[in-house]
């Protein structure tokens, strides 16, 4: 039984790895492949957040903080040292890294809500030094990405495609990561820490460098959307780089998904972002407001009728269509 | 020099009042109902409107408007109370955070939907004047803000102490359960407490309309001020944010002042860092006073 379902879920999987693999080949509007990269990068940051807001279950509001350091190293290194983004990526990923430490020092010792609050503090901080200091990094104008044209080393292309191919393997990367974590005890540790800090501590998790450890992989890899982000947009500033909409939609995507599963993220940015990209045709862009007025809604509506996110909708109704056996009776068919 | 330190010591303490208003606000949901407000900004946002519409299609005087914002935001706070916040009440951080959240952002976007991004000013005859004391000067509107706010707060201390609901709420506030068995209805209290906050909210939204422009953002401003000052006086603790936000009002003041004009909210994000970083459980300490 176990191996069958394994199978089935192996080739879901394959399934799934066709149709995104080929999608950009099928379709060609801009608009949609533009929706897809959104979906891509957003779900990429979701499950940066989600390894350590969903799975150790501190509520980081702050995460803009990696993604805008991550946008202004490789943007600086390329603007000013002629550097590749390819590598200011990774460059921008390590001095995410090294920011989260003393962050991280600093905001672990509280809980709940106090987290959420310092966390925000942390980014806005980076903001309004960015803002303030001209010299450093152009300030409150920003700059524009000089554009090359084609040039792939450069991670500049024509083609539309190219960026969605990135976006991918980031997301794809991102799950795997997850994947390995939530097997391995790092992802016991999480979930304990999640559960119950104080009770986590008693039977010996060393929580706070548990808690660094999860901080540094997902400051790391939110730091990689930002670059890619930015050479996306061929534009920076810290209003963009640090916005608080990225730490909101970071913390959204994975909570409306499923806090704590591997595909919550995936799932709640495909239904958020697929909402809005509709509202967006159907409306025009000029109504500003909508798209997050809707987001709220969902969120509430989630929050109050299902707050352990929709993820948990399909694998139920799936269970349900596959083995025709109630819900409950799932975990006897997968462990007989 | 000294008269410039005076000046924004002086500019400090009157924002300072309203900076007192939200905090009170957010302090007493705390202390009571052990949830942090995340929409408390969005509901001083709310009490702007009131008082920007009244004043400009009825020719009402934002002050006067007081009347109407603070008890609509009271309703307000109790059907809060009593349809969302009730439902999540024990379900642990998640929810807990991220529902007043949403809230937030809702109420925003809602606010931008309706009334766009533009600012809103209120003209009133008090709008531009100033008393004068020698070399330094008192912007009426603000004079009367700062006054109303701290006479609101007295208010709210003598509710607090003086009357049986005030004391059951400070009881719901300390032992819940003792308070429970006491025959203290803690929906009931809840509900008012909700109520008292949001009125709060409400009437640091109509004092700041002679003299601040409304817009779907201009809650933010306060709420992280709110949130520093409440962290500062201690979570739960009415007097502890009350003389909080005063400070807060003139460090800020202060950094206008001396640092740059852009540098107000570093300096108070600063001081949040900090306080967290020494005294997580705020300056004063201890429950609700």
């Amino acid at each position: 039984m176990k191996g069958r379902l394994r199978n089935s879920s192996a080739l879901w999987l394959g399934l799934l790895a066709v149709v995104v693999l080929v999608l950009p080949l099928v379709v060609t509007s801009r608009f949609a492949i533009d929706i897809f990269i959104r979906v891509l990068l957003f779900a990429f940051i979701g499950v940066a957040w989600n390894l350590m807001g969903g799975y150790a279950k501190q509520l980081s509001l702050g995460h803009a903080a990696y993604f805008g350091l991550g946008a202004y190293t490789s943007t600086i290194l390329e603007i000013k040292f002629g550097i590749s983004p390819w590598i200011g990526m990774f460059a921008g990923g390590v001095v995410a890294m090294l920011a989260s430490l003393p962050i991280g020092a600093l905001c672990f010792r509280l809980r709940g809500p106090y987290f959420a609050i310092a966390t925000i503090a942390t980014a806005q901080v980076l903001m309004l030094l960015f803002l303030k200091f001209r010299d450093f990094a152009w300030g409150a104008e920003g700059t524009t990405i000089p554009n090359l044209g084609s040039d792939p080393l450069m991670m500049q292309f024509d083609a539309k495609a190219a960026y969605y191919y990135i976006a991918l393997a980031l997301l794809t990367a991102g799950l795997v990561i997850t994947h390995r974590i939530e097997r391995s005890w790092m992802g016991y540790y999480l979930v304990a820490i999640g559960e119950d800090e104080d009770a986590a501590e008693a039977i010996g998790v060393n929580v706070q460098k548990i808690k660094r450890d999860v901080y540094l992989i997902s400051a790391f890899l939110t730091a990689l959307a930002g670059t890619f982000y930015i050479q996306y947009i061929y534009f920076i500033d810290p209003n963009t780089a640090f916005s608080f909409n990225i730490s909101v939609e970071a913390a959204l995507v994975s909570i409306v998904g499923g806090i704590g599963t591997l595909w919550g993220p995936v799932i709640g940015t495909a239904l958020l972002e697929g909402t809005s990209a509709l509202l967006q045709s159907w409306l025009g862009s000029s109504l500003g407001g909508v798209q997050l007025t809707v987001y709220s809604l969902i969120l509430i509506a989630v929050i109050l009728w299902r707050p352990t996110g929709l993820f948990g909708l399909f694998t139920d109704s799936y269970a349900r269509i596959v083995h025709r056996k109630p819900v409950g009776a799932r975990q006897a068919v997968v462990d007989g | 020099m000294l008269e410039t330190l005076a000046q924004a010591v002086i500019n400090g303490l009157l924002i300072g009042g309203i900076y007192a208003l939200v905090s009170i606000g957010v302090t007493l949901i705390f202390g009571v109902v052990k949830i942090v407000n995340f929409a408390q900004g969005e509901f001083v946002m709310l009490g702007m409107y009131i008082s920007f519409f009244l004043a400009t299609y009825f020719g009402i005087d934002p002050l006067l408007s007081l009347a109407v914002s603070m008890p609509v935001m009271f309703l307000v706070g109790v059907l809060l109370q009593h349809f969302l916040i009730r439902r999540v009440l024990g379900l642990g951080d998640m929810p807990q955070i991220f529902l007043t959240f949403a809230l937030s952002l809702f109420l925003m976007n809602v606010a931008l939907l309706l009334f766009t991004a533009n600012y809103r000013t209120v003209d009133t005859p008090y709008s531009d004047s100033a008393l004068y004391l020698g070399p330094l000067y008192f912007p009426v509107a603000k004079l009367i803000a700062f006054v109303l706010a701290m006479t609101l707060s007295g208010v709210l201390w003598l509710f607090l102490h003086a009357t049986d609901l005030g004391k059951a709420m400070r009881a719901a506030a300390q032992k819940p359960e003792v308070a429970m068995l006491m025959g203290i209805n803690p929906d009931r209290v809840f509900c008012v407490a909700v109520g008292i906050s949001l009125a709060l909210a409400g009437a640091a939204g109509s004092l700041l309309m002679p003299f601040y422009p409304a817009s779907p953002m201009a809650g933010q401003t306060f709420v992280l001020m709110a949130f520093v000052a409440v962290v500062l006086g201690t979570l739960g603790n009415v007097k502890g944010a009350l003389i909080a936000s005063l400070m807060m009002g003139v460090a800020e003041s202060l950094g206008i002042q001396f640092v740059g004009a852009d540098s107000g909210l570093i300096v108070v994000f600063l001081m949040l860092l900090l306080t967290l970083a020494f005294r997580p459980s705020g300056l004063a300490g201890g429950a609700m006073r």
